[in-house]
């Protein structure tokens, strides 16, 4: 089987001085960083400039000063090179009137596909992503895990070598983001490179070890995830817990040494744990036994990244 | 037994060169619109005017008493004049929507994202309303000039208004670009098409009502050019070689006019088609 893989030991994306400023407002703030091939974390608090990283990575936005390159290429007014290029953007996307398998196909048009090969491209797009099933179905009746895995599945249909997925957790349920990020790692070990943005350390390590840290616009540290691992965990980590059964919920958690604290919302409940890696996984096991009901979506405000990346920059 | 590879299959067909990616654009809109009887019933409605004045043809060739009907330049000239309700409501139809319904999806990041320039996705998306309003314009006009011909069992009148097959494609493609370029330019300022529709038609009678206003008073139509209707119109006379429409308008003010709303339209599609929508 041929594989379009970026394992060479050149970067992937080599950014220069760069720097984007929106009128007085700084996004990216002179940053000189290679990205290796594989799989690399991006991670910093809402609003450190990775969303502006990955537009400026991906031709969306024109770098005000500085150079980028992807795949060895300038990325600005490039459109060959965005065929080498498969972007999750964080915002949902879609015709909510076409089915799954109506949108990719037509997407992939765009990348020179001819109609028939279109349909079999997301065929075998929708089977990547194990939505195969609800291909057939309109895209307004999606659930929210749904929808971003027929996202990633728009992003990888073209078959590129980078990858550039912007939160693609965010809102899933429990099941949902184990699959995704088993997927992250799949096509990690396939050859291709992947840059995933998060604010959210726990869902990083489960892809990989390699993180570039931002914050305030800027490449605050880059390498190992497990260098940074202890000061994430002195603070403790929220979760925020949607579900039919919250008070089953709050029942299940209360029973565990990690979890510090619990508030509980009408329909959902707000968990302080001081181990994520142990909560996140019992979590997923509670969610697919559904002895507390159906768990649906999960998401962590970024205010323990915030303590840790104040602690970094001082 | 052999066991096959169920992995991901990297395609290995053949793909379309760069540059190409507007026609995707272009046919997926145009078959969408042509999928909804409603809008096939309307440009069924708007080939109307043709038939009547095909019967008129007829009936002037064989009919000696008719030949008060008779065709003339003008008669074309005013073909596109009955059109002119077809072209506006199927303007709105197609073309509100173009751009706002991309916008309100939050299309236009993964648009462009894959190897489409902004060029190409205007491109893509003018051809879409381009086909619908030359189908109600141009064809039906030419249709008419070859019946016209095949009625008549002559030449005469062909050789006599050569002009003819010009200026029905000059003036096409005057009415039919500034209806869309217009429309398109309206359509990425929104993210509602209804809005995009009340715009386009609002800058259509209110600049036709503004005009009609000051005319009453001043009795001049030294003015006419605010109004984009009128603009056009006295293009189109001067293309199909007729009488100024409002002779203290000179022709070339109206034509600059008509120019200078689709340049400001394309510099608003420049601006405002983007993947990432910037707020400085």
């Amino acid at each position: 089987m041929t594989m379009a893989t970026s394992t060479d030991a050149r970067p992937v994306v080599e950014a220069e001085h760069l720097s984007k400023w929106y009128g007085q407002v700084i996004g990216i703030n002179d940053v000189t960083v290679s990205v290796p091939a594989g799989v690399t974390g991006l991670l910093g608090p809402n609003g450190a400039g990775k969303s502006t990283f990955m537009k400026l990575m991906t031709g969306q936005l024109k770098p005000s000063q500085g150079v980028i390159r992807v795949l060895g290429e300038p990325v600005w007014r490039n459109p060959a090179v965005f065929s080498r290029i498969g972007l999750c953007p964080d915002q949902d996307s879609f015709y909510d009137r076409m089915s799954g398998t109506e949108w990719l196909a037509a997407l992939v048009r765009l990348n020179g596909y001819d109609e028939r090969r279109a349909d079999e491209a997301a065929r075998r797009a929708l089977e990547a992503v194990d939505l195969v099933e609800a291909g057939g179905k309109k895209i307004g009746s999606y659930s929210k895990g749904m929808r971003q895995r027929v996202k990633l599945a728009q992003a990888v249909i073209h078959d590129p070598e980078l990858l550039v997925l912007d939160e693609p957790l965010a809102g899933m349920d429990p099941i949902g983001r184990r699959r995704t990020i088993r997927l992250i790692r799949e096509w990690g070990r396939q050859g291709k490179s992947l840059l995933v943005s998060s604010h959210i350390l726990h869902e990083i390590e489960a892809m990989t070890s390699s993180i570039l840290l931002m914050h305030n616009g800027r490449i605050l540290a880059e390498g190992d995830v497990h260098q940074i691992r202890e000061l994430i965990d002195e603070h403790p980590h929220t979760v925020y817990v949607k579900g039919e059964d919250p008070r089953r919920l709050a029942r299940a958690f209360l029973a565990e040494e990690d979890v510090l604290s619990l508030q509980l919302e009408q329909e959902a409940v707000i968990v302080q744990t001081a181990r994520p890696d142990a909560f996140y996984s019992r979590l997923t096991e509670l969610a697919a036994s559904g002895e507390a009901g159906a768990v649906g979506e999960v998401t962590s405000p970024d205010d323990n990244l915030q303590a840790v990346f104040q602690y970094l920059v001082k | 037994m052999p066991i096959h590879d169920q992995g991901y299959r990297h395609y290995g067909g053949h793909r379309e060169a760069p540059g190409r990616a507007w026609t995707v654009i272009a046919s997926a809109g145009i078959r969408s619109m042509a999928g909804k009887r409603k809008f096939l019933g309307l440009l069924l409605l708007a080939w109307l005017p043709f038939l009547v004045e095909a019967i008129r043809f007829y009936l002037v060739a064989n009919f000696p008493q008719a030949s008060i009907l008779a065709a003339t330049r003008e008669s074309y000239r005013e073909f596109f004049d009955y059109q002119a309700v077809f072209v506006f409501f199927i303007t709105i139809w197609v073309g509100a929507g173009l751009i706002a319904n991309d916008k309100r999806a939050n299309a236009l990041q993964i648009y462009l994202s894959k190897p489409l320039t902004r060029a190409e996705y205007v491109a893509g998306k003018v051809s879409i309303l381009v086909v619908f309003l030359l189908l109600v314009t141009w064809v039906p006009a030419m249709l008419l000039l070859v019946l016209h011909m095949l009625f008549q069992g002559s030449l005469s009148f062909i050789r006599a208004n050569l002009v003819l097959f010009p200026a029905i494609t000059l003036f096409s493609f005057v009415y039919v670009l500034l209806a869309s370029f217009t429309v398109l330019a309206l359509s990425s300022l929104s993210n509602s098409s209804r809005f995009v529709a009340i715009l386009y038609a609002g800058a259509i009678f209110f600049s036709d009502g503004v005009y009609g206003v000051l005319y009453a008073v001043t009795g001049s139509s030294a003015l006419s050019w605010i109004s984009l209707g009128a603009n056009l119109r006295q293009v189109g006379n001067i293309v199909f070689r007729m009488k100024p429409l409002y002779p203290d308008t000179p022709w070339q003010v109206s034509l600059l006019m008509v120019i200078g709303m689709i340049a400001v339209s394309m510099l608003i599609l420049d601006r405002r088609v983007r993947g990432v929508e910037v707020v400085s």
